[in-house]
């Protein structure tokens, strides 16, 4: 079985008080828990994706000498609520020409694709929506539908800019979802589990315990899985399919208002989650360092620790974005396929051999003795 | 209960979309529908407990396959074939006469009852409720099904794969000018 959220809670004495509120209907109880935390976490993460265009533009305005929003509420910091409020007042234009049915549809498969993949990310111990045991494939899997609605958003629109981003879009997530997966299974070979509890559990708060640092294959593949979720999140330098210098704004270009604002919203989710999943893979996700418990007041901490690591990966991400020039078309795929690719199925054998040649220990164990 | 009413939901979209898939006219809305069709599917795999099969079914047709039809149709034109021909009278006569139709609506029928009277033992027995086994998880046990028991299974497959990707190759590389 699973553990969720709800058998989290049931291990307290408060659970067996709500049962008895609600009559000993169970499942009618453990629903309404899944609901309140799905509410919470989306809203979280909503917010967070909108925070993340605030960062974005000062963050950027930091880099370029300039001073960025500032005008709504202290520092700016309510710019994204007004941007919000006037995506959701424009008219929304739907081209005459468009294929409608996939045009209302495209926005809402790449929101839904990010939101599913809320239901694995761990925040804290036991507060994880559900920790399936084949939670990271899970995750990788249903994020493809991201890619869905990117093409089907630039070939409904019916315009050339559109579509090209739109395909750009397409084969670029595809393409780098290969070095992507083959890293974290590199990782699943170091915990011996695909579920993030099993992976997170395996690791410790501090530094020479995380799975980045556990052998030299590890360390690479951690590069390897950033690279790669840059290009599948579409962030510069890989942000092809909506190069504004030459396809307008890619596979977004002919929607307005709030479809602009998913597709956006979809976006900045996803680099959060993709940091999020860096964090619980390689950098020791929510462990405290030295106590490993799951107490409830503990899990303050533990959330604390998994959103700076993972929001300071997000800033890494911006920052990289404002950095680096864009690729060409060439140029990504050979990225790809001759260099990502060839490194990441090295990195796979690499730590198979490791398991195998040092019994599973990591090389602060093997050169310091037991941790 | 909860569990049964997600089944129920993955098996009405599974047939809404299968349906919608044959019925409309057009050949990318098909594709779409299919998505639908295999997330249904992936739905009811997870709801009868295989999880791992679900998240597969998802990996590989939703990222992979149908994404791959969209784009075949999108290249091919997709825009050209919104008006096929749907009654049987107006295909081409090279899809077949009325005697190659009644052929094979007979085999379609045999073919169905077989399968009915394979499928009736299965009905009627009602199923062990739990399998015993003494893995933690789904994952681990077809791990070891895969590489205990079926490793010859496995590693044809494997090789069949290879060949797939060589083949890409070979098809992809540009040719030499001379």
């Amino acid at each position: 079985m699973n553990q969720t959220v709800v058998s989290y809670l049931a291990q307290y004495e408060f659970f067996d008080f709500l049962v008895a509120i609600f009559k000993n209907n169970q499942s009618l109880l453990s629903f309404l828990i899944y609901l309140i935390f799905a509410l919470l976490i989306v809203g979280m993460c909503a917010t967070i994706g909108g925070l993340g265009t605030y960062a974005e533009r000062k963050i950027s305005a930091d880099i370029q000498a300039r001073i960025g929003p500032n005008r709504v509420g202290p520092y700016g910091l309510l710019q994204f609520l007004a941007d919000g409020v006037k995506m959701i007042i424009k008219e929304d234009i739907m081209p005459a020409t468009a294929d409608k049915m996939l045009f209302y549809l495209a926005p809402l498969l790449c929101l839904t694709g990010v939101f599913a993949t809320l239901a694995v990310l761990p925040f804290a111990g036991g507060f994880i929506m559900t920790d399936l045991n084949v939670g990271i494939f899970y995750l990788v899997a249903i994020s493809s539908l991201v890619g869905v609605g990117v093409f089907l958003g630039g070939y409904a629109s019916n315009s050339k800019w559109s579509m090209l981003g739109g395909m750009r879009g397409a084969s670029q997530i595809i393409s780098y979802e290969i070095p992507v997966t083959i890293s974290i299974l590199a990782i699943t070979l170091l915990a011996g589990g695909m579920g993030f509890g099993t992976i997170v559990s395996n690791q410790g708060g501090l530094p020479h315990q995380w799975f980045m640092f556990h052998n030299p294959f590890a360390f690479l593949a951690t590069f390897v899985y950033f690279v790669g979720a840059l290009a599948e999140t579409n962030r510069a330098p890989f942000d092809l399919p909506e190069a504004e210098s030459e396809l307008v704004s890619g596979y977004h270009t002919e929607y307005t208002g709030m479809r602009f604002g998913f597709f956006a919203l979809a976006e900045y989710i996803e680099v959060f989650v993709v940091c999020g999943v860096a964090t619980a893979l390689f950098l020791g996700g929510y462990n405290i360092p030295g106590l490993d418990i799951d107490i409830l007041p503990l899990q303050a901490i533990q959330f604390t620790i998994f959103m700076t690591k993972t929001l300071l990966l997000y800033y890494v991400v911006i920052w990289i974005r404002w950095t680096f020039p864009r690729l060409r078309v060439d140029q990504l795929m050979s990225i790809c396929w001759k260099y990502l690719t060839p490194i990441a199925i090295f990195n796979l054998v690499g730590c198979a051999i490791w398991m195998v040649a040092f019994n599973g220990k990591s090389i602060a164990e093997l050169v310091f003795g037991s941790h | 209960m909860f569990l049964q009413f997600l089944f129920i939901s993955s098996a009405i979209l599974t047939l809404a979309c299968t349906v919608a898939v044959l019925v409309t006219k057009n050949l990318m809305h098909s594709c779409v529908f299919l998505l639908g069709t295999l997330v249904g599917m992936a739905g009811l795999y997870a709801t009868l407990g295989a999880d791992f099969v679900a998240v597969t079914q998802i990996m590989v047709y939703m990222g992979g396959v149908v994404i791959l039809m969209l784009f075949a149709v999108m290249l091919t034109g997709g825009k050209d074939f919104v008006s096929r021909a749907q009654n049987l009278l107006g295909l081409p006569a090279s899809m077949g006469n009325k005697w190659t139709y009644s052929m094979g609506i007979f085999v379609g029928v045999v073919f169905i009852l077989t399968n009915v009277k394979l499928l009736s033992s299965i009905i009627k027995t009602t199923p062990t409720k739990t399998i015993g086994n003494d893995f933690p998880s789904t994952v681990t046990q077809l791990g070891h099904l895969l590489v205990k028991d079926h490793v010859l299974a496995f590693e044809i497959s494997s090789v069949l794969l290879l060949g797939a990707l060589v083949g890409a190759a070979i098809i992809a590389r540009p040719r030499k000018q001379n």
